[in-house]
């Protein structure tokens, strides 16, 4: 049947150019990596020959020791489990209600009307301005983290939500219609894997935006965490360990984001490109 | 027995402007059990509004449609519809697409596969059943559009310019498998193109609104007997009528208003 052949071709077509597009190693990937190496050896060179005091700079090998000790001598250990319990459960909050408030406005636009010029105005508070207040009401403990990591992420994902939500094409509305779906299954079958290229992206934009708001205020006031390793470092002017700990939260953020990319990839990788 | 009966429909709407626009005009239309009966007309003649309104996916202005004597106030299960552009959902598999309906229906595990199975082979897809919209070419998106529509077995089929986004090849392959479906499962069909030989080749009957505001201006009878053949003296005979009318249309249309 012709109809199969073209189908066929499709696919091909589809799978051909990504092929092509792996990455080859070019003059500017090699140039990039020497460029990388010689900025770590000039740093090395410069610290251990004394010419950058090491309070400014670090050399990479002794940053790198530094790490392996704060990782054995178990410093490092109890700080990073409770950055990580603040962030993931501020998050998990925050993008939970983000999605499950997004819904509930796409149910009842009355609801929506009535809330959104409020989140609106919380929204464009600079989280970091409220923190102070945050302490004053919830300590400087796991509570004040938690409600701070939770308004750095719920907005972002509700209005992703719901602005995924909106876009929703008035043919599907009509066929729900035609099989009289109703408004929750509405909501659930339809509008729903509609936004889901909009939540994701919601979802990744916060995962950022948490791991930075996490290591602020840990940073301003705690007892633990690795905002407040950082501090503590910056204070003994311990200058490897910040750049252990700056290398740390990067990674730490990127597999973050990383980990919502590969969520994306196994809900929506066979029905559209991810 | 399942007819639809269009008594006095009009339909005005405001534009973005504000003003009123009359779409449809006093239509009135009896389609009887098991007729298949399509609607042209020069675009913009409200033809595909007519179908949404049959369809109660938008309120008629004035006038009433009834499904067996009884008016039509919302979509419902009765009434299928197929789109134009299939709109089938991008992150269901062809089968999962074919299933919403009998899902929302809350028709049995069983026999919704008994029912997929026996669709997808009538309607050419048993290779492509776990294929997502994206892999498939448009002519079996439309496929699995209606069949999507049609497992649901509804009393009345209405379908919007089903294989206009399709090719000129693929579009006769589902011409002529919708005839055979047609044939075999007689049901009550109403069909809007813009394409005159397509309806003449497919309907019993083709009903042609003026440009706007829409009414019908003209009635067709097709006697020929199905299959029928594009070359058929007949069909050739009333598509040249009809596109002679349609030409003829706007200036009967302003004579009548004179009269």
């Amino acid at each position: 049947m012709a109809s199969d052949e073209t189908a066929v071709l499709e696919e091909e077509r589809k799978t051909l150019p990504t092929k092509k597009k792996r990455k080859k190693i070019t003059g500017i990937t090699i140039a990039q990596i020497v460029f990388v190496i010689a900025l770590l050896v000039y740093m090395e060179i410069a610290v251990k020959k004394k010419w950058i005091s090491p309070v400014f700079l670090a050399a990479p090998t002794d940053i790198f020791k530094e790490g392996v000790k704060i990782i054995k001598d178990g410093t490092l250990l109890p700080h990073l489990l409770i950055s990580l319990e603040e962030v993931l459960a501020g998050y998990a909050l925050g993008a939970v209600t983000g999605i499950a408030v997004g819904l509930l406005w796409t149910l009842f636009p009355k609801v929506e009307e009535f809330m959104s010029a409020f989140c609106s105005a919380i929204m464009a508070v600079p989280k970091v301005a409220i923190l102070p207040l945050l302490i004053l009401w919830f300590g400087i403990g796991f509570k004040s983290k938690l409600v701070l990591i939770f308004l750095f992420t719920v907005f972002t994902v509700l209005f992703n939500t719901v602005g995924g939500a909106k876009q929703v094409s008035d043919e599907y509305i009509k066929v729900a219609r035609v099989f009289e779906t109703g408004r929750v299954k509405t909501v659930f079958k339809v509008v729903l894997p509609f936004a889901l290229t909009s939540i994701f992206t919601g979802l990744k934009l916060s995962a950022a935006t948490a791991m930075t708001g996490v290591v602020f205020s840990e940073m301003q006031s705690a007892k633990a965490g690795i905002g407040y390793l950082l501090a503590e470092s910056q204070n003994f002017l311990n200058t490897k360990r910040l750049f252990f700990l700056v290398i740390l939260v990067t990674v730490m953020s990127v597999l973050f984001v990383k980990f919502f990319k590969l969520l994306e990839y196994l809900t929506c990788h066979k029905w559209r490109k991810v | 027995m399942p007819s639809i009966r269009i008594e006095n429909v009009g339909k005005i709407y405001e534009d973005a402007d504000g003003n009123n626009v009359t779409a449809l005009n006093n239509i009135n239309l009896t389609i009887n059990d098991g007729e298949f009966v399509s609607i042209v007309g020069p675009s913009g003649c409200g033809k595909s509004t007519l179908l949404e309104i049959v369809a109660g996916l938008q309120p008629a202005t004035s006038g009433n449609v009834y499904l067996d004597e009884k008016p039509i106030t919302g979509p419902g299960r009765d009434i299928g519809v197929v789109f134009q552009s299939a709109a089938l959902f991008p992150w269901r598999t062809v089968r999962k697409n074919m299933a919403y309906g009998m899902e929302i229906a809350k028709v049995p595990k069983e026999e919704q596969k008994k029912r997929i199975d026996k669709y997808l082979d009538l309607m050419g897809l048993k290779d492509f059943a776990d294929k997502y919209p994206s892999q498939l070419s448009g002519g079996m998106r439309q496929r699995a559009g209606i069949a999507r529509t049609l497992i649901m077995n509804p009393k009345v089929t209405l379908m919007d310019e089903p294989f206009s986004a399709v090719d000129h090849l693929t579009r006769s392959t589902l011409q002529e498998e919708l005839i055979r479906i047609h044939q075999t499962e007689k049901k009550t069909v109403l069909f809007v193109t813009h394409d005159i030989s397509e309806a003449v080749l497919l309907s019993d009957r083709v009903i042609l609104l003026t440009p706007r505001p829409g009414r019908i201006q003209e009635e067709y009878v097709i006697k020929t007997k199905q299959p029928r053949s594009r070359t058929d003296d007949e069909i050739i005979k009333i598509s040249a009528q009809i596109i002679a009318d349609i030409s003829r249309g706007a200036e009967f249309k302003e004579a009548e208003y004179f009269i």
